[in-house]
């Protein structure tokens, strides 16, 4: 029995041993000579090994681009295949991926493009115009519902597409679309060899499942830098570099440089960071909330973590806007407050009267700013910084209120033009703690402005359904992300939007400035010169700012580390601070 | 005994059908769908959602929605293609397709009940292999300082919950070193060789084993000994003593084997709690069960996984129930099931 109790110590170090210390693996590198068209990175060469360890919280649902799929499942499916263009975040450029160039006509209504010559898929097997056109069969065919059927259909027509040879393709637009390079990039290109019977069969969405993944990872055949090495459900997906991958570094030596990545899948986002807090990942984003102590663990664990400027993502809080009734004669908002909130100055003096600075300090630890534009200056390329902006001035919000004809009443109570004392439900989602601190400064703010707000905690569904079904609530408060190019945000500036939340899908715009709006959407897209589109981006940017539909609130700075053994990081005004995973590389390759 | 099984497993058909009918009602009155985070994504098309929601058959009302799936159920269906009229019946259960994943869900739930089976497998034995000596010693010993100690310890198990165990466990793990913080394999897992593979799984195993065995054996180790106790006082006890037989064979041979009845029962639970017991202390734990995957179908509506995990769940009470039925008959020659069905 003693002896028993004796021996388990040394058991446990022998399986901490054991399971610890266990050497890296070799990895193979098969010596395939680069494509003919090989893109030559413009980053410093550096060396092969070391394994990247990441994390998140959600795993990817299946690897098919034409299954719609969330954030995480598309990350998984971009490290694997890859697109006809890319986008640079350092520079905001559309740049080439397995098309080498491109040229638009004339007219500017078709686009030849060039693919790289020399690519092969992972499995060896040539990548050529046939897999372009095969894609585009794929996501035009009525038997696979998806995204980008509708996104590829510019002005009520679809995108034409042909081949001209092997490596050339040439598409035709209905009309002119100026987003068109950063929008043919969403599509990931699918291998004609591995899918083309599936297609035919009809069972297309049900290819490249987590089953696939876990069964025959090298059935899922890869262009992008890396391929599908195992996965673990629940557990992690490892990736190991594509033998095929179409990037060199200066020297010639085909990327990436790591020799594999492991993605770990953990229960929650804040797992996410003390795991890298505690030196067990080697990148992640860092919320704004836990900032100050992960930054004090970095030396310990040897990272830095980044600070990103102004995170993308827009939160704001708007009035019913929708004069309609329900099927009964109902209004879905009591004539008198529509009155109010139809009021451009009503909604102004809501900004003046909010104090945002101070909610900036108090939830993001002033570790963020007012929003004036509804484009984020995150994104740098089309936010407009010369808006109209709302300081805190409670003096000016009460002016602009009686010069909007309201009054006040004895016991400093607001009243209405009509003489009804201002209140509106403010409805919003429950569960955040960061929600209800902005909803409570607001109720606190318009307190002080003699309006009274009562908050209304509901579930997000049954609120989505309020906003975009029955259009039964009087205010609420939303975020939403954002980056990109500005027509990924047609569903929101568009009178006929569904995501136009103050008064969505309308027949025809109800005001003037939406009229001009919509005319700018369309312009915009229509317009090739980058300046002129950018003007008009930051034309609709001011109308927005001084008619305020959407009353913006704070927008917090975003935060990315990553461990000191990493060389090549850039880190870009927005997104994931590994977006150039493929030319990332470490000369500590022991962990 | 044969007629007993099949009783069972008839009335146990319409039971079934009313829990799928209340859940399938439950899903549909809770606010929202599988689609709503399509429909506040901002660059999804309301056209494709339409065309899932048709797709899916989310534009039914909830008793066609239900018709649906049970007709999809039906095992026994028709093939007018076959070549004789006697192999025309096919039998072909199918529980659907997950909305987000694409894939049979049985085939989705398949690949992680071993994972959880494995957890439910070593917690059990942990707890039984536990539980039952310390309950019969403390029946033996009672009053005395052990057995008030156990009692204080079990009485704390028991009252602590279980997913605030874990979270223990995992800060225990983490600021200790000497545990993973969590899943059920190191990343190296897959270079290592068999046997490093062996002994990498059942270092991950300790920590959520015992947290899972933990209110367990408190809960059996009580019941075995308040049962032990009442049997020591019964007359038979006295006979077999009085017979002299040594004590070892009195407590053994015929005490404790009359007083482990209950604790079949209660594996007859335990086998139910097999697949879907440890929902909270798997996803606190990181550890790749059934768990996760059930939790996130439920968050997300994700309609035939929730239906299939919780059908499978009340098909393994009813026979865990069965087989401790079974196995009572089995280990207690007193009780017939004939008479007793």
């Amino acid at each position: 029995m003693i002896r028993m109790y004796r021996s388990i110590p040394l058991l446990m170090a022998v399986l901490v041993w054991l399971t610890a210390c266990s050497p890296p693996p070799e990895l193979v590198r098969p010596d395939f000579p680069l494509p003919e068209d090989v893109l030559i990175t413009e980053a410093p060469p550096g060396q092969y090994g070391g394994i990247m360890v990441l994390s998140e919280s959600q795993e990817p649902k299946h690897f098919n681009p034409l299954v719609r799929g969330d954030a995480y499942t598309s990350t998984a499916i971009s490290r694997v295949l890859a697109s006809l263009t890319g986008f640079d975040p350092m520079t905001q450029a559309v740049t080439p991926e397995l098309a080498r160039d491109w040229a638009l006509s004339e007219d500017g209504l078709s686009w030849i493009f060039h693919l790289r010559r020399g690519v092969r898929w992972s499995d060896g097997e040539p990548f050529t115009a046939d897999d372009v056109i095969f894609t585009f069969d794929a996501l035009f065919d009525e038997r696979y519902p998806n995204r980008y059927a509708q996104q590829y259909t510019i002005a009520d027509e679809p995108l034409g597409y042909e081949k001209i040879d092997d490596h050339t393709v040439r598409f035709t637009t209905a009309d002119v679309y100026a987003p068109f390079l950063t929008d043919i990039g969403y599509i990931s290109i699918l291998p004609r060899h591995k899918l083309m019977d599936a297609f035919e069969a009809g069972t297309l969405q049900e290819q490249w499942t987590i089953q696939t993944a876990i069964d025959q990872p090298a059935e899922i055949v890869a262009t992008g830098p890396f391929r599908v090495f195992s996965y673990r459900p629940g557990e992690r997906l490892v990736y190991a570099p594509n033998p095929h991958y179409w990037r060199a570094d200066e020297a010639r030596q085909r990327l990436p440089y790591v020799d594999f990545l492991v993605v770990r899948f953990v229960a929650s986002s804040s797992t996410d960071t003390v795991l890298f807090a505690t030196g067990q990942t080697d990148a992640t984003g860092v919320p704004v909330s836990d900032v100050v102590w992960v930054r004090e663990a970095g030396d310990t664990y040897d990272f830095t973590v980044h600070d990103q400027g102004l995170d993308s993502s827009i939160r704001f809080f708007w009035f019913n806007m929708n004069p309609g009734t329900d099927e009964a004669g109902v209004p879905f908002v009591e004539p008198h407050k529509l009155r109010w909130f139809q009021d451009r100055r009503f909604r102004q003096a809501m900004l003046y009267g909010l104090n945002r600075p101070g909610l900036v300090r108090a939830v993001y630890f002033g570790r963020g700013e007012p929003l004036d534009s509804v484009i984020s200056p995150a994104n740098r390329k089309w936010h407009n910084p010369e808006v109209s902006h709302y300081p805190y001035n409670p003096v000016r919000a009460r002016e602009l209120l009686l010069e909007a004809g309201f009054s006040y009443r004895d016991d400093g109570r607001l009243l209405g033009p009509a003489g009804n004392p201002v209140d509106f439900e403010l409805m919003t989602s429950e569960g955040s703690a960061l929600i209800t601190a902005i909803a409570t400064t607001l109720k606190e703010n318009m307190a002080d402005l003699g309006i009274e707000v009562r908050l209304n905690y509901m579930d997000f569904a049954a609120m989505i359904s309020r906003v975009s079904d029955t259009y039964r609530y009087e205010a609420s408060l939303m975020a939403f992300t954002g980056g990109g190019d500005p027509s990924g945000g047609k569903a929101i500036y568009r009178s006929d939007g569904q995501l136009h939340v103050w008064h969505p899908n309308q027949a025809t715009p109800a005001t003037e400035w939406e009229a001009r709006v919509d005319e700018i959407m369309d312009l915009q897209e229509r317009t090739l010169d980058e300046a002129q589109r950018v003007a008009l981006v930051h034309e609709m940017q001011e109308i927005l700012a001084e008619q305020l539909p959407l009353m913006l609130l704070v927008v917090p700075n975003a935060y990315v580390g990553i461990k000191n053994r990493w060389h090549n990081v850039q880190v870009p005004p927005m997104g994931s601070i590994v977006w150039n995973l493929y030319e990332l590389w470490t000369d500590d390759v022991e962990r | 005994m044969l007629s007993f099984i099949i009783r069972r497993c008839l009335t146990a058909v319409p039971l079934l059908l009313a829990i799928a009918l209340l859940v399938f009602l439950l899903m549909y009155l809770a606010p929202g769908d599988f689609l709503t985070a399509a429909r506040a994504d901002r660059d999804t098309p309301r056209e494709l959602v339409a065309q899932l929601e048709r797709e899916f058959g989310l534009d039914e009302p909830w008793y066609v929605q239900y018709a649906l799936w049970l007709g999809n159920l039906w095992p026994i269906g028709w093939n007018e293609n076959a070549a004789h009229w006697w192999n025309r019946f096919e039998i072909d259960m199918d529980l659907g397709f997950s909305w987000s994943y694409k894939v049979p869900v049985v085939d989705l739930l398949a690949t992680r009940i071993p994972a959880t089976l494995l957890l439910s497998f070593t917690s059990i034995v942990f707890a039984w292999s536990i539980a039952i000596p310390l309950g019969v010693l403390a029946a033996i010993h009672k009053d005395s300082l052990f057995d008030r100690i156990s009692a204080l310890l079990a009485y704390a198990a028991l009252s602590i919950p279980e997913f605030f165990l874990a979270v223990l466990a995992v800060f225990f793990a983490a600021r200790s070193g000497w545990f993973p913080t969590g899943g059920l394999t190191s990343i190296e897992y897959e270079f290592l060789s068999p046997v490093g593979k062996f002994l990498d799984i059942a270092y991950h195993l300790i920590l959520p084993t015992v947290v899972l065995g933990a209110s367990m054996i408190a809960g059996m180790m009580r019941i075995m000994r308040a049962n032990f106790l009442d049997y020591l006082r019964a007359e038979f006890v006295n006979t077999a003593r009085a017979k002299g037989l040594p004590e070892g064979v009195v407590m053994f041979k015929h005490v404790l084997r009359n007083a482990i009845n209950p604790l079949i029962t209660a594996f007859g639970f335990a086998f139910s709690s097999l697949l879907s017991g440890a929902l909270l202390v798997e996803n606190i734990m990181n550890y790749p069960g059934l768990g996760q995957l059930v939790y996130d179908a439920l968050l997300k509506q994700d309609q035939f996984v929730v239906m299939a995990s919780v059908m499978m769940g009340a098909l393994m009470l009813m026979l865990g129930n069965l087989l401790a039925d079974l196995l009572l008959a089995w280990s207690d020659p007193r009780i017939r099931l004939e008479s007793a069905a």
